[in-house]
């Protein structure tokens, strides 16, 4: 099936408030039409070509304790043990004993491990896509410490270059390969929107600056839905009185690259972003309220670009904490209690777990940690692209009643976090259970609360 | 003369006491734990046997058999199997020598044609033709082949004559076998030791001449009354080797508290014997009693089963060697697989 | 040469061969595959501590996971240890590695190495059981799960066996001890046996990662 027969097939309406195919039924999509053994040797040559020295390793280390499934949202609210996490990279490393393994050679002529099938890897398509956020709660839990998440990302590549990957995920990639964003924030949208809210807010919003310290990036989501993080963004700078700039030529945060398994798409899309702080002499790209952004660009951001990159990353989040303790940011007290959720890529994968709560503690407010808490929170469900699959809302809206349950137990006012996929998903299941929670953003709760100058 | 030739007749003959035979019986029943019916069924029988024809054969040994039952503390037990029998034929001895004892051999074998005992000690040589161990110019093989044809049964005593023995050992340069690989056709029972404890060989005799056959043995043709359990299990010092307490030297704390043996090399756990129970020199002691584990002598093979020092845990080759080379390979193939993956996967990186 | 001497002879000497070529062929199979440079700015310069810390922390669940794994992991544990000590406690067995390094150690008394096994047996029913009826571990298993304990269980069993005299003559069952031992040597290699030595270099390798991002470990 060509990409033209599956648009017309399940049709994507593509500036919706959500992205959605109408009528998902259960399918396995294809991208292309290449035949099956041709896809199958894709996947193969794809999954093979990951394996270096720790990913061996890990394929190696499995003891099948099971634990991991115990860590699993998805298992745990389902029961079902087709999602328990290391069973999501059976195929993969079917291909890895097979081709890339120290007995592969046997493997092969004992016909040990069978070769993976189209069937298999149509079959492994959810388990990979729609029901793993790569949250990294299995790494933790894990006995042999294999971090099953990072496979997961890896598996992807060979699913992408197979054409296998869900429909809504590989369209919204397609798009910002092709246009610059999954949701059609292009640059010439992103400058107008900037202009447009510079004048409502009546503050100053710099583009294209030729020279600045600081570049900040935005995510399509906060463009599209949540462009109050533009203005929050360009108010905060301006309040500790910054050199910065949004760059048209890399403004795109969120990498749909790496979340489908493109390899080339991730690379360009991070490129963009760095040749534009580049460009810009900047000495600091700040990330925004996004998840994996942060993953993608802080930590593999270096070694796309193939040397130390020559300015530093920070989550905004990380940004906002460095300019409380120095003193810079100053804030009014909020005097509400409130609770944090931690963006799974941002804190307990990418490291910046503190640096929320200075921010928190910065406000004034009182912050009533859940009981599992920072590296230890639960996923919201909707990361690594879940939320864009549609077929995945029933296993999605399961798991986000742990989270429910997780805010409400803690009693406080007020629901922050700092990563505006986590609040797309929020705000979907806040609409599918009518709960009474809003997830706020601590980017726009800190801009809310500046000191007046 | 004309007195009659039972054994009751030869003991009187002797000065023996009625007494004294009666606790001969008494005891060799008891040692075989037969019931106590079989210390009378013992003294009627053997008062009315005619004494038992037994011809010994020697071949490739060391003497230690016949001087070990020979060696004895009590001469009334001893003695007493040389009343009980008439030894037609044995080299240590026998007073006749050269022609005269063959003859001998030859007349017993007439006279007790299909009745008399064949005794044996000493392995038999095979290699070139036997050469290696004769007597009056008869290899020991053709003597054993043509004295067993008339035995009513043959016993083997000593582990040469039993399983081979030491003359058996590696490298074997005589071709040495037991009796039991030559003869076929006649009941054989073995009774191993490097020496066999003296009781035990006069016990099995008592047995034979009062039952007119062998005792019960095992699978490889052993009394079982003296060599169904190990020393291991029948050892005064098994409570130190369940509490954990060993010597580890021959005259460490352990050694001189007279602790277990097994590190020491104790082959106990795996050697069929009497030895921890009757032990030797009319029961004073007994090798592991003496401060030495024990050397499996009465066990097929025991020369070549390993070191008598190295304990039965430890593996029997020294396989340093073999494990270095081996571990030395496996770096060799994985690295091999290594850079043939490596390979495989920039040939994908480039197809692109 | 009877089964004994085989066993102690031929027998342990191919197993150990096969022990080391597949041990090291494995792990340079393994560590020998590409390393690609991380050109990150690190969170934390020094990554080794992070190696130690994810070594010793993940050999217990943390408090978040512990209700939903204190069982199997307990069942875990009851085996291994009861096996350590049988394996390292019991005098003959210590014989056995100072043949082979030189280097020898306190032994425990017996009757503690044999209620040892027994109760190290009986965990292993139950850690087979746990396999055979849970979901997760039904999905999971396959053959190396299954194999890798049959040849765990076997010379424990034969062990007892032997200090029992259960079955046949001693010299027979210390033999078959002996062989289901080089059985064990011969599949550690291959199969998830080899958990023993990856469990290091996994745990290390996420140990060290994580800490120079300063991710949770």
């Amino acid at each position: 099936m060509s990409t033209t027969d599956i648009d017309s097939k399940h049709p994507l309406e593509l500036d919706q408030a959500r992205l959605s195919v109408k009528k998902p039924e259960q399918r396995y999509d294809k991208q292309g039409d290449m035949p099956d053994a041709q896809r199958v040797e894709t996947a193969m040559r794809h999954f093979v070509k990951d394996f270096g020295a720790v990913a061996a390793t890990y394929m190696e280390s499995c003891i099948h304790c099971g634990m991991c499934a115990e860590a699993c949202h998805f298992y745990v609210t389902s029961g079902n043990p087709k999602y328990t996490p290391i069973w999501k990279l059976e195929p993969f490393k079917q291909a890895y004993k097979r081709e890339a393994g120290p007995f592969a050679a046997i493997y092969r002529a004992l016909n040990l491990k069978k070769k993976v099938t189209v069937e298999q890897l149509e079959e492994w398509q959810e388990l990979l896509y729609d029901s793993c956020t790569m949250c990294g709660r299995c790494t933790l839990i894990c006995p042999m410490g294999i971090d099953i998440a990072s496979l997961v990302g890896l598996a992807r590549h060979g699913m992408h270059q197979a054409g296998l990957v869900p429909h809504e995920l590989w369209a919204v990639a397609e798009r910002a390969e092709r246009e610059g964003s999954p949701l059609g924030a292009t640059p010439k949208v992103f400058k107008e929107r900037c202009e447009w809210l510079a004048e409502e807010n009546e503050v100053e919003i710099f583009v294209d600056k030729a020279q600045a310290d600081v570049v900040a990036a935005m995510s399509s989501i906060e463009i599209m839905k949540y462009p109050d993080s533009i203005v929050a963004t360009a108010k905060i700078l301006n309040h500790l009185g910054l050199n910065w700039t949004f760059r048209s030529d890399g403004y795109e945060a969120t990498n749909f690259g790496m979340l489908s398994g493109n390899n080339d798409w991730q690379k360009e899309m991070s490129m963009k972003l760095i040749n534009a702080t580049i460009a810009a002499g900047a000495k600091l790209l700040i990330l925004p309220e996004c998840g994996h952004a942060y993953g993608a660009m802080r930590w593999q951001g270096a070694n796309i670009y193939g040397k130390p990159l020559p300015f530093r990353v920070l989550h905004i989040s990380e940004f906002l904490a460095e300019t409380t303790k120095s003193g810079a940011l100053k804030t009014k007290p909020l005097g509400k209690t409130l609770t944090f959720h931690d963006p799974c890529q941002v804190s307990r994968r990418g490291g910046a777990i503190e640096a929320p709560r200075e921010v928190i503690d910065g406000l004034g407010a009182e912050l009533i940690e859940m009981k599992d808490n920072k590296g230890l929170s639960w996923c919201c469900g909707g990361g690594g692209g879940v939320v864009t699959i549609h077929r995945a809302d029933t296993i999605r809206y399961s798991a986000f009643q742990i989270k429910m349950k997780q805010v409400d137990d803690t009693g406080a006012e007020l629901l922050v976090s700092s990563c505006s996929n986590c609040r797309q998903t929020f705000d979907d299941g806040q609409d599918h259970f009518h709960w009474d929670k809003t997830m706020l953003s601590l980017l726009e709760l800190v801009a809310d609360n500046l000191e007046d100058k | 003369m004309n007195e009659p030739n039972t054994l009751g007749a030869s003991l009187a003959r002797s000065g023996v006491s009625r007494r004294s035979f009666l606790k001969f019986c008494t005891a060799m029943a008891s040692l075989m734990a037969l019931p106590p019916s079989a210390a009378y069924a013992m003294v009627d029988a053997l008062n009315r046997a005619q004494r038992q024809s037994v011809i010994w054969l020697s071949f490739q040994e060391c003497t230690g058999c016949v001087e070990s039952l020979t060696r004895s503390f009590d001469p009334t037990l001893e003695q007493m199997i040389f009343e009980m029998i008439s030894l037609d034929y044995q080299h240590t001895l026998q007073a006749a020598s050269g022609e005269a004892a063959e003859s001998a051999r030859e007349q017993a074998m007439k006279a007790s044609w299909g009745k008399y005992l064949l005794i044996v000690d000493g392995s038999i040589p095979t290699k070139d033709g036997g050469v290696y161990s004769t007597v009056a110019g008869i290899s020991n093989y053709d003597m054993l082949v043509e004295t067993a044809k008339g035995a009513a049964a043959i016993v083997a005593v000593g582990t040469c004559s039993a399983y081979g023995g030491i003359p058996h050992a590696n490298p074997n340069p005589t071709g040495a076998v037991a009796v039991s690989d030559i003869i076929k056709d006649k009941p054989i029972m073995n009774v191993p030791g490097c020496p066999p404890i003296p009781s035990v060989i006069a016990g099995v005799l008592a047995y034979f001449v009062t039952y007119g056959k062998l005792p019960e043995l095992d699978h490889i043709g052993r009394p079982k009354v003296f060599f169904a359990d190990t020393i291991h299990d029948r050892c005064y010092r098994r409570p130190f080797y369940d509490q954990g307490k060993f010597a580890k030297t021959f005259d460490d704390e352990g050694a001189r508290n007279g602790w277990c043996l097994y590190e020491l090399g104790c082959k106990g756990p795996t050697t069929y014997n009497a030895c921890a129970t009757i032990k030797w020199n009319g029961g004073v002691s007994f090798p592991i009693e003496s401060g030495h584990g024990c050397l499996g002598c009465s066990e097929p093979n025991f020369w070549d089963k390993g070191s008598f020092y190295k304990p039965l845990a430890v593996p029997l080759a020294d396989n340093a060697t073999a494990i270095t080379a081996a571990a030395l390979g496996g770096i060799a193939v994985g690295t091999v697989a290594a850079v043939i993956s490596r390979k495989h996967q920039s040939d994908i990186s480039k197809e692109k | 040469m009877d089964l004994l001497q085989f066993a102690r002879g031929p027998a342990l000497t191919w197993a150990f061969v096969i022990f080391a070529f597949g041990m090291t062929w494995r792990l340079a199979g393994i560590l020998l595959l590409k390393r690609r440079p991380d050109y990150s700015e690190p969170r934390n310069a020094v990554s080794w501590p992070g190696a130690i810390k994810l070594i010793v922390t993940r050999s217990w669940p943390r408090r978040e996971f512990v209700h939903r794994t204190a069982f199997g992991q307990t069942l875990g544990y009851i085996f291994h240890i009861g096996l350590a000590i049988v394996v390292f406690g019991f005098a003959p067995h210590i014989l056995f590695f100072k043949g082979m390094t030189g280097v020898g150690w306190p032994n425990l008394p017996n009757a503690v190495i044999y209620l040892s096994g027994a109760i190290t047996l009986g965990a292993l029913i139950a850690v087979l059981g746990r396999r055979l009826s849970h979901p997760v571990l039904r999905l999971l298993s396959n053959f190396d799960d299954y194999f890798s304990w049959f040849v765990t269980f076997t010379p424990v069993a034969t062990g007892m066996l032997a200090v029992a005299h259960l079955g046949a003559r001693y010299e027979t069952l210390l033999a078959i001890h002996i062989l289901s031992v080089a059985l064990l040597l011969i599949w550690f290699p291959f199969g998830k046996l080899m958990h023993a030595a990856l469990v290091f270099v996994s745990r290390g390798s996420t140990g060290a990662l994580f800490e120079r991002k300063g991710a949770s470990i």
